[in-house]
């Protein structure tokens, strides 16, 4: 009782710390750090975008590690993570995509276009979305952790895809970018409240998914304990 | 090495020989994907196919359509009588089941591709010898790429109770590069007259290698009889 008191004291505390982290980096963004002169103030959504996008790549990263994890050691805590980072990739993935439309619209007058890291970057977001529509389908458990965890690596070559895209192909987004110091200190700086974030998400993610699982094996047992105790005549032994 | 290269004709050879005693899964694939050509080539319209733009992406739609059936058919195939559990049992290593595989559904493929080139040459006006060898280089990578991403997957499905539609689910997304790429390349080839990029080219290789690995060394995980 205790435990789980100061289990949602900790959490309370993190989350609150993480907002306070945001509050401050919005502060450097509006108060600090000068508006750039061709874009206009559309160009802050930067200091979000780039942060999310790399921390997406890290969480697709712990899908990949611990898919491979769960293929090795066949422990079902691999494909609880697995999930809990999968669903935190859409979500970022879906950050993304969002703030990249918008600037996109500043910039360029489209939502959308089909330039390649667009196009793998949306690729990227479908991949984690199937690995997520697919896991209900499969009823046995074991079989679903396994297809999740072979479908996890495969998926996680869109990632090197996505970063290499503007080298290998002609793309809209550039190949650098110079920015002035303070841009690039508060560049950094946004980089703390949104690994925060990805933390948090993953931890309280995997500690759901690990009691979804937990009542998962206990009503599968049960099940299997009622099928065992009936006679093949129909009568409860 | 001849011992295994024995074993990797017989198993192939099995499957060729069932496909062409039943004729079950190729006419079925050809059916599906002339039906895509002539629905897609009604919807674009004269005009847009004679622009050489649409016919490379509406071929390929067809192929991926119904490759995805042709893999679940050679799957569900070994589900019968018990067939995969008697080849599991066999003394032959599980990784040459799937080269096995991979080569038999790489033959279906390739006589699917020939029939829905020539049906597109037919209904969609699609020049294919304005750049053959272009077109044969880059299909075949790309159908390489497909045919071990969807023998890996489609022995996933079929020992479970996922439906078939999802079996496509799970394959296209992870196909989308090499699909992407190869359509870039044929549109450069067809509509822009270009040689063949190598860069697109460099892509198509490495994404063919990495899935064959990657298949191959999971596919036993895989399996269930």
């Amino acid at each position: 009782m205790n435990k789980t008191f100061f289990q949602n004291w900790g959490s309370l505390v993190y989350w609150f710390l993480t907002l306070i982290a945001f509050a401050v980096g919005v502060w450097l963004v509006f108060a600090v750090v000068p508006t750039e002169e061709t874009m206009g103030p559309i160009q802050k959504i930067f200091y979000l975008h780039l942060p999310i996008a790399f921390n997406a790549f890290l969480v697709c990263t712990v899908t990949f590690v611990c898919s491979v994890g769960y293929l090795w050691k066949k422990q079902g805590y691999w494909d609880d993570l697995a999930v809990a980072s999968a669903r935190v990739a859409v979500l970022l993935c879906s950050i993304v995509l969002l703030t990249g439309m918008i600037w996109g619209h500043s910039a360029w007058g489209v939502w959308w276009t089909w330039s390649p890291r667009l196009t793998f970057s949306l690729v990227l977001w479908l991949l984690y979305v199937v690995y997520l529509v697919i896991r209900p389908s499969i009823e046995e458990k074991g079989r679903r952790s396994l297809v999740c965890a072979v479908y996890g690596i495969v998926a996680y070559l869109d990632v090197p895809l996505v970063y290499l895209s503007v080298r290998l192909m002609p793309d809209i987004h550039p190949r650098s970018i110079e920015l002035a110091p303070e841009m690039t200190w508060v560049l950094l700086y946004w980089m703390l409240p949104v690994v925060m974030m990805t933390v948090g998400l993953l931890c309280e993610g995997y500690s759901v998914q690990r009691r979804v699982s937990e009542q998962q094996n206990q009503t599968q047992y049960a099940t299997r304990q009622t099928a065992t105790s009936i006679h093949p005549t129909g009568e409860l032994t | 090495m001849k011992t295994v290269l024995r074993q990797l004709w017989f198993l192939v050879a099995k499957d060729l020989q069932i496909e062409a005693r039943s004729h079950q899964t190729l006419g079925l694939v050809t059916v599906l994907g002339i039906l895509i050509l002539v629905v897609l080539g009604l919807g674009l319209g004269r005009q847009e196919l004679a622009s050489g733009s649409s016919a490379t992406a509406v071929l390929w739609v067809a192929y991926l359509f119904s490759g995805v059936l042709c893999f679940e058919k050679t799957m569900s195939v070994e589900r019968q009588d018990g067939a995969l559990a008697g080849l599991m049992l066999a003394p032959v290593d599980w990784g040459l089941l799937f080269v096995a595989k991979l080569i038999g559904n790489l033959v279906l493929l390739g006589t699917l591709v020939i029939i829905i080139t020539a049906a597109g040459v037919l209904f969609l006006g699609f020049n294919v010898m304005a750049g053959f060898w272009p077109f044969v280089i880059i299909t075949s990578l790309g159908m390489l790429g497909f045919a071990a991403v969807g023998t890996l997957f489609s022995a996933a499905v079929s020992s479970s109770r996922l439906a078939g539609g999802l079996l496509a689910l799970l394959i296209f997304p992870i196909c989308l590069p090499l699909v992407i790429t190869s359509i870039q390349m044929l549109l450069s080839v067809f509509r822009d007259a270009n040689e063949i990029d190598s860069s697109g080219l460099a892509i198509l290789i490495a994404f063919d290698c990495i899935y064959l690995v990657i298949s191959w060394l999971v596919f036993e995980l895989l399996l269930e009889p």
